[in-house]
């Protein structure tokens, strides 16, 4: 057995006991290299590939644009090249949109988030009505059971990324608390998309009996429509599980 | 050993330590950070590469003190644990404030509300809120850091105080539940739930193995009560002791000095450290964990030091060295046996 005795307030540990701190000290910063190197490499990649899903023409990153905005389930501009846009405020909060704009043609100005199929136009100032305009039609799909994640359209969209995933939950609970867009990311495409934009059964907002199980992998049941080139799903809360 | 307090006593050897360290820790970040640099956003980085740096300096901190059990040469980095405790605090806490920063800023809901009410109930599942369980080992090794220097030491006494750092291993236990409820969930790659394996396992087996290779010996009561049979005189080393835990009693070392034998705590005055692993330097045990000296006749620091433990009566019967288990008041003199 190795008999040098070190006491902590002697100046230095004896030679040999020195030389072995010396190793562990060096194996200590290495190890910690190494481990990095593993955990960085090894970390989750950047949320799901959605991002990779139904992109179509990329959107301008600052931008006034205009288009016809519905404001059920959420707040939407369809603009006139058919590209449905999501409306959101600044920080966690929705657009807030006075309700008189519905279904008017407006002219909106903000910074664009987008992330393959999902846009949204994060806005500067209220939008303008130009005129009455003619919301997009609704073309039903009938009853449907989908899996996927319940998250909000603007860190989904990419303001954060992952911006998804149980570790991302409670950011997408107050993000939804704040009215942003509630969004269905699906687990496989549906009809080319990679997401849906989420309604209760009556085509107002996500019902709050849905909170629990934002972030989470769920499937749910309803009815599915097209409205102009986006997807809503109106979730029947009784139906939806976790698998 | 020491009366005044200064905020921390530096030895080159702590100078070296505390480099090894923090060289370390920033490296870890380093790597981390230029590795996942692909797809994340820069703050989710952020939060991953300091929560994993937190959860391995907290293994690190648990592991040392087996380790030393088990290979002596491992001592004098118990000495500097403090250190490594502070700076994964530290670290702890700069994970939690990336988070607040990220998922719980730009809200109309203030962030220390909003990490509290965001998640659903305690008894959902799947979607158990794992948020809580950091936040508690958190409050945890804040307390521990805080109250980590020699005043608090004094001030709490050493039996409170290392019963307060004991807690250490349910905030152990609370970072992997944090970890298990929450991104472990979610994970599609085994990085975090490997880490997280082997660092608990690893701890467990080191503990284990510690635990096993208990150096005290058996008390064996002799045919007079209450004394105990330590065993032969010349079995025990020069400045060297044996450690006798008596059933329901503290822990004894009785040391040789040359011809002298003397029985005092096993359990150091500073922070119950192992004294009986400790050596005779200038006629005083030495503790091996921060170098507290006490003499062997009387249990006390020599002078200006005014700590002191507690001694216990010796008695030779042939060659055989009997222990009186019950403790003397600390600093009593007691005559050393000559054998
Ligand atoms: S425990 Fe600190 S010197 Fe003994």
């Amino acid at each position: 057995m190795n008999d040098e005795f070190f006491i902590g307030w002697q100046k230095r540990p004896p030679p040999r006991l020195g030389r072995f701190l010396a190793m562990v000290a060096g194996g200590l910063v290495l190890g910690m290299a190494a481990l990095g190197l593993a955990l960085g490499s090894a970390d989750e990649p950047g949320g799901p590939d959605f991002a990779a899903i139904g992109a179509g023409a990329a959107l301008p990153d600052t931008a006034e644009m205009s288009g016809v905005v519905t404001l059920l389930p959420y707040p939407v501009l369809h603009r006139a090249d058919g590209r449905p846009v999501l409306l959101g405020g600044d920080g966690k909060r929705g657009a807030g949109i006075p309700p008189g704009l519905d279904g008017q043609v407006a002219t909106a100005r903000g910074y664009v988030q987008q992330r393959g199929s999902i846009g949204m136009l994060v806005l500067d100032a209220p939008p303008v009505a130009e005129r009455p305009g003619t919301p997009p039609p609704v073309q039903a799909l009938g009853r449907w059971r989908i899996t996927g994640e319940i998250c909000d359209g603007k860190c989904a969209a990419g303001s954060m990324v992952a911006g998804t995933g149980l570790a991302h939950r409670a950011c997408a609970t107050l993000c939804l608390s704040g009215e942003l867009p509630a969004i269905l990311v699906s687990a496989a495409p549906v009809f080319g998309q990679s997401f849906m934009l989420l309604a209760g059964p009556d085509g107002g907002p996500l019902p709050e009996t849905l909170r629990p199980l934002i972030g989470l992998r769920v499937s749910m049941e309803g009815a599915l429509e097209w409205r102009g080139n986006l997807l809503v799903f109106r979730a029947d809360p009784a139906a939806a599980r976790t698998p | 050993m020491s009366v005044r307090y200064t905020p921390v006593s530096w030895t080159p050897f702590k100078w070296w330590f505390d480099a090894a360290l923090l060289a370390g820790v920033a490296l870890y970040l380093w790597v981390f950070t230029w590795l996942a640099r692909g797809g994340l956003d820069e703050a989710t980085v952020a939060i991953r590469a300091r929560g994993t740096l937190a959860f391995i300096l907290l293994t690190l901190a648990l592991a040392i003190g087996p380790l030393a059990r088990l290979d002596r040469r491992f001592l004098p980095l118990l000495y500097n644990r403090r250190h490594l405790g502070v700076i994964t605090a530290l670290v702890a806490a700069s994970h939690a404030m990336a988070v607040l920063d990220w998922h719980f800023a730009y809200s109309p809901t203030p962030p220390w509300l909003a990490v509290l009410v965001s998640e659903p109930g305690v008894t959902q599942w799947p979607g158990t809120p794992f948020i809580p369980f950091g936040i508690m080992a958190l409050l945890i090794l804040a307390v521990l850091a805080a109250t980590s220097h020699d005043f608090w030491l004094a001030f709490l006494g050493p039996p409170l105080w290392k019963a307060i750092h004991m807690s250490l291993y349910l905030a152990y236990a609370l970072v992997v539940a944090h970890v298990a409820f929450g991104q472990l969930q979610a994970a599609t790659q085994p990085g975090l739930a490997v880490l997280v394996a082997l660092g608990a396992g690893g701890l467990i087996f080191l503990h284990l193995a510690a635990a096993l290779r208990g150096e005290a010996w058996t008390a064996i009561a002799a045919p007079e009560a209450p004394w105990l049979i330590v065993g032969h005189a010349r079995d025990i080393a020069d400045g060297r002791a044996v450690v006798m835990r008596p059933a329901g009693a503290e822990a004894v070392a009785v040391f040789r000095n040359g011809q002298a034998l003397s029985a005092i705590s096993h359990l150091c005055a500073h922070q119950n450290g192992p004294l009986g692993e400790g050596r005779v330097l200038d006629g005083c045990v030495t503790c091996p964990w921060h170098g507290f000296q006490y003499r062997l006749e009387d249990g006390r620091a020599p002078p200006p030091f005014t700590e002191k433990v507690a001694t216990y009566r010796l008695r030779l019967m042939g060659d055989q060295v009997w222990l009186d288990p019950r403790p003397n008041p600390p600093g009593t003199y007691v005559e050393p046996l000559r054998a």
